[in-house]
C-alpha cells in the first residue's frame, strides 16, 4: 500500500484559495520530475533510502539525538578543550624544563663560595710567605 | 487520529532494528515525504537528498518515537527540517534555475506549456516560505498549525504568509498576463 498523493485537505475550499485549475497546477509542476505514477522511481528511492538506513542508522550517537548548532557547539567546546590542555601541558613541560636547567646549568652557590674562600686562602698564603720572605732578608 | 494498526505495527518491529518493517514505512510514506520536501526546496534533487536524510534522521531517532502518534506526521516534520538544513547548505538557487526546476520535460506536452511556464516562472519568484506554505496548505493540505511545526514558525505566522503569498502569485500571474 502506499500513499496516492492525494490528500484529504489537499485543495481545499476557501475564500482565497487560488482555485482548482491553478492549484491543480501547481501540484502538477511539483510532482517528481518522472511519470508521477512510475513505481520503478518509487521503488528505486525505497532502495537508496534502505540502502542509507543499513549503511548509517547504526552509526547514530548519542549525540545524533541533538540539535545541529548543539553538535557544532559540542565539537568547538572540544577543540577548545584539547587547545587548552595541549597549552597547558606545554607550559607545564617549560616549566620543568626551566627548573631542571637551573639546577644542572647554574653552579651551587656553596660551591662558588667554597672556591672563593680556597683561592682567598691561598692569596693569604702566597701573601704571608711574601712578607715573611721580605722579613726575613 | 487513529492510527492504522499496519502503521503501528510496523513502527514497533522498526524501532525493535527491523529494517523490513521500516522499508514497509518508506513505502508508505516517501510520497508524501517527498512533496513536503519539494515544496520546501523546489529542486527534485535537494527534495530526494532531504527525503533520504529525513528517513535516515527519522530511523535512528525511532527510539524517541511513540507509537501511538501518527509516524507520517512525525516523520514530515523530520523531513522538513532535513530539507531546510539542505536550503540553508546550498547557494542560493536563481529564478531560472526554480524556474526549469518547475518545468519538469517529463510532463506530457499536450498540457498548456505557456501557462506552466507562466506559473514556474511566478513561483521562482516568491521568496522561499511563501512557495512554501502555499504548496504545503494549498496543494497538500496541511493546516496551519502543521505548516508552522514544519518550517518552525508560529501557525498564525503560517497563516499571514499564506494570505500574502497568494495575494503575490495573483499578482504576478497578472502582471504576466498584461
Amino acid at each position: 500500500m502506499t500513499d496516492d498523493l492525494k490528500f484529504p485537505g489537499a485543495g481545499r475550499a476557501d475564500s482565497e484559495s487560488l482555485g482548482q485549475p491553478l492549484t491543480g497546477l501547481v501540484r502538477d509542476a511539483y510532482l517528481p520530475a518522472l511519470p508521477a505514477e512510475s513505481d520503478a522511481y518509487w521503488a528505486g528511492l525505497e532502495q537508496r533510502i534502505m540502502a542509507r538506513v543499513r549503511a548509517e542508522g547504526a552509526e547514530a550517537g548519542w549525540w545524533s539525538v541533538l540539535a545541529p548548532w548543539a553538535q557544532a557547539g559540542l565539537v568547538a567546546a572540544t577543540a577548545i578543550f584539547a587547545l587548552t590542555s595541549f597549552i597547558n601541558q606545554r607550559l607545564s613541560e617549560s616549566e620543568s624544563q626551566y627548573a631542571y636547567e637551573s639546577v644542572v646549568q647554574t653552579p651551587p652557590p656553596d660551591a662558588d663560595a667554597s672556591e672563593s674562600l680556597f683561592l682567598a686562602s691561598d692569596k693569604t698564603a702566597g701573601r704571608d710567605a711574601t712578607v715573611e720572605y721580605v722579613l726575613s732578608h | 487520529m487513529r492510527i492504522p494498526d499496519e502503521e503501528r505495527a510496523l513502527a514497533e518491529k522498526a524501532r525493535a532494528g527491523d529494517h523490513i518493517a521500516f522499508a514497509g514505512l518508506v513505502r508508505l510514506h516517501q510520497r508524501r515525504a517527498y512533496l513536503v520536501a519539494r515544496a520546501i526546496v523546489t529542486v527534485h534533487e535537494d527534495a530526494e537528498d532531504a527525503v533520504q536524510d529525513g528517513f535516515v534522521r527519522a530511523y535512528q531517532a525511532l527510539e524517541r518515537f511513540d507509537t501511538t502518534q501518527a509516524f507520517g506526521a512525525w516523520l514530515n516534520r523530520i523531513v522538513a527540517n532535513a530539507a531546510l538544513d539542505i536550503a540553508r547548505r546550498r547557494k542560493v538557487r536563481t529564478t531560472e534555475e526554480l524556474s526549469d526546476a518547475l518545468m519538469s520535460p517529463f510532463r506530457d506536452p499536450a498540457e498548456d506549456s505557456e501557462l506552466r511556464a507562466r506559473l514556474a516562472a511566478a513561483l521562482a519568484q516568491l521568496p522561499e516560505r511563501a512557495r512554501s506554505v502555499i504548496v504545503l496548505h494549498d496543494v497538500e493540505g496541511f493546516t496551519h498549525v502543521e505548516i508552522g511545526e514544519m518550517l518552525g514558525i508560529p501557525g498564525g505566522t503560517a497563516r499571514s504568509d499564506l494570505h500574502h503569498a497568494r495575494q503575490k502569485l495573483r499578482g504576478l500571474l497578472k502582471d504576466m498576463r498584461g
